[in-house]
């Protein structure tokens, strides 16, 4: 540790030190618990003449989504950050920021819907808007993240923005030891933004046609195909797999640490009969359980997701062919629906000949503690399933609190 | 690992306390996760943090339910059986507790010291603030952490004379620690109800949460209703033109002896 510039911070400290040293230009926050303390450290930072950025009060989310999307246009590097309402209160104006393939990085610090405690229903109500969507499970992940999202967002094959997702008071105000990137290094990594001028009149069309708006052209000549904005735009998405994953390998080269393949990091997999699939901080405690198991000797492993949108169907589709039981463990339902993790995890599988059982766990919504244990037992019946034993319930509001 | 509760009341500086450790514990190489537990809390309410030391980046992203060590940085919590909750056997305590360890109420498998980092704090900050005293304490009596790193990093923290107020605070206390005995009080159940009772409307008495207590001259006072109209909980009633107050409300914040305009209210330390 001593030869490298560590700091003791919290996860919001973490997240605003990755917004300097990405140094963007315009910020614009609105408080909520648990975000608020970024744009308190962003604003200090800007006090103490460490970072040159435009940090711009709004009236609300829906303004300050609107405020970094203009600014984004006309070429400046933008942040934002949001938790539970004010997320969903930004939901209007994030669809403008992805359709105009503009690289905004956003944090959401986890807040359930259903009170203050943390959960990923906030962001997960956002799947529809066209966002990428990363989850982290340790401070360090999130400043590296931010550093990570700029140069993803920005590179001209995606043009998308990015939502940084990390669990709001287990991570957002938990101190540990981070470990903060030269400026430099970071300079090298991460050139300045090069926007495309799309707002100058000459380059308007094209730029529109470019970005999946081609309706226009179908409205003048009566040819043109309505849905090519939003069959583009999902494209888009789905191409940034590579990009992401280049990203991540490039800064592992840089920095000395990279998470998994950028979409998701397999954790003792290796011989795993039966495997759980985290998010977030559940994915850190997780790996605890995992060892605890494999020193009894049971074959069990991680896979700690963490690019949910695009959903790494391929990488799970690999997985499938090896593992004979994978159990979800969605801090999350979509209601009346499920668990959004489970349900596009059994998509991605459907088309293999033969596929391994997924179960289903809902766990650590509305702040519900996740205990190492807890995880034990949800492997447990994974590996039970994968065993050929029935199990029954497939899906199961895991009862946590069980000790250890 | 070791794993670490800490107990206190808004205000006190619990949070505060445990992130200093987590920093000084850093600074000699060790890894450090510091867990505030945060509900809607205000000042003088209970409020808990964890803290766990380790040679390797902590995994665990629960709460500590089996600490090694209990800090506890408030006199009144200190007595409250709740503290021991899940402590291991022959684990330690370290209470801020104006009596010398042979008298500390509780007892149980496990040792503990005490030092009366109020005072200390009164002596030094001139505010009943106890966090960096009792780390003074926690250095002296663990030896887990070295006092000069406690002192580096709340000089990181508070540059200038709060910085160096904090640092005298620390050492005061790391002075008159002693070390820590077989706690020899009585087993016994809480039977208050959970420590960290957080939200609104859910404490039955805030008569704990004082250090000071307010106590009115009635031949000084003129009958104005001023800290009648400034009390922020209602503590304070009226009959016959004069002030009555209802104590298990009052959560001693002062704000009336502030605003009493002819000086009729005593701001008195509580007794332990």
């Amino acid at each position: 540790m001593e030869h490298k510039s560590f700091e003791v911070m919290t996860g919001n400290k973490a997240c605003a030190w990755g917004v300097k040293l990405s140094r963007v230009q315009v910020a614009s926050i609105y408080p909520v618990t648990p975000q608020t303390t970024i744009g308190e450290y962003i604003a200090e930072f800007i006090a103490n003449g460490e970072l040159k950025c435009e940090l711009v009060n709004a009236e609300g989310e829906l303004a300050t989504q609107a405020i970094v999307k203009a600014a984004s246009r006309v070429g400046a590097r933008t942040f934002v950050c949001t938790s539970g309402p004010g997320q969903l209160y930004m939901h209007h104006p994030m669809h403008g920021t992805s359709s105009g393939r503009l690289p905004v990085v956003m944090a959401t610090v986890h807040r359930g819907n259903k009170g203050m405690q943390p959960d990923h229903t906030d962001l997960m109500s956002q799947l529809w808007t066209g966002w990428i969507q990363w989850y982290c499970e340790n401070n360090q992940e999130v400043l590296d993240s931010v550093i990570m999202a700029y140069r993803t967002a920005e590179d001209k094959r995606v043009r998308l923005p990015i939502a940084i997702g990390y669990d709001g008071y287990i991570l957002s105000y938990t101190s540990e030891p981070v470990e903060i990137p030269d400026q430099a290094s970071v300079d090298e990594f991460l050139p300045p933004y090069e926007p495309i001028p799309n707002i100058l009149p000459d380059k308007w069309a094209e730029a529109q046609r470019g970005r999946g708006a081609g309706m226009m052209e179908g409205f003048m000549s009566g040819g043109g195909d309505p849905q090519a904005a939003w069959r583009i735009h999902h494209e888009a998405i789905l191409n940034s797999k590579e990009v992401i994953k280049e990203v991540n390998e490039e800064f592992g080269k840089r920095f000395g640490r990279k998470y998994g393949n950028g979409l998701v990091e397999e954790y003792r997999t290796d011989d795993a009969e039966a495997v759980v699939v985290a998010m977030g901080t559940i994915a850190s405690t997780a790996r605890v359980a995992i060892d605890r198991m494999r020193s009894e000797g049971k074959p069990v492993g991680l896979v700690k997701l963490k690019t949910f949108v695009p959903f790494p169907t391929e990488d799970f589709q690999e997985l499938g062919k090896r593992v004979r039981a994978i159990g979800m463990i969605d801090r999350n339902v979509c209601l009346g629906l499920g668990g959004a993790g489970f349900g596009e995890l059994r998509r991605a599988l459907y088309d293999l000949d033969e596929r391994p059982k997924v179960l289903g766990f809902y766990a650590g919504l509305a702040g519900a503690e996740v205990r190492v244990r807890d995880i034990e037992k949800m492997a447990e019946k994974t590996l039970k399933a994968a065993r050929g034993e029935k199990v029954d319930p497939i899906v199961e509001w895991a009862k946590l609190g069980g000790g250890g | 690992m070791i794993e670490v509760r800490l107990h206190g009341r808004g205000g006190q500086g619990a949070v505060t306390a445990n992130e200093i450790l987590a920093e000084a514990a850093y600074y000699e190489g060790k890894y450090a996760q510091a867990i505030p537990m945060y509900g809607t809390e205000r000042r003088g309410a209970p409020v808990t943090a964890y803290l766990r030391l380790d040679e390797v980046r902590v995994r665990e992203r629960d709460l500590v339910h089996e600490p090694d060590i209990v800090v506890v940085l408030d006199p009144a919590i200190a007595q409250r059986p709740a503290i021991l909750e899940g402590l291991k056997e022959g684990g330690l305590v370290i209470a801020n507790y104006p009596h010398p360890p042979e008298l500390y109420p509780l007892g149980g498998n496990f040792m503990v010291s005490t030092v009366d980092a109020t005072a200390i704090a009164l002596e030094t900050l001139k505010r009943p603030i106890t966090n960096t005293a009792i780390l003074g304490a926690f250095s002296k009596v663990t030896g887990l952490v070295k006092v000069e790193s406690i002192e580096k990093a709340i000089l990181h923290r508070f540059p200038g004379p709060l910085g160096e107020m904090n640092v005298n605070a620390v050492r005061r206390a790391y002075e008159r620690t002693p070390m820590p005995i077989q706690a020899r009080g009585e087993v016994r159940k809480d039977e208050e109800g959970p420590l960290s009772g957080s939200g609104y409307g859910l404490i039955r008495s805030a008569a704990g949460w004082r250090t000071f207590r307010p106590v009115w001259d009635l031949d000084k006072c003129t009958g104005c209703r001023i800290c009648w109209i400034f009390c922020p909980d209602n503590a304070i009633g009226w009959a016959e033109e004069k002030p009555t107050v209802d104590y298990r409300k009052c959560k001693g914040c002062g704000i009336c002896v502030n605003e009493c305009p002819t000086k009729a209210i005593e701001f008195k330390r509580e007794g332990i």
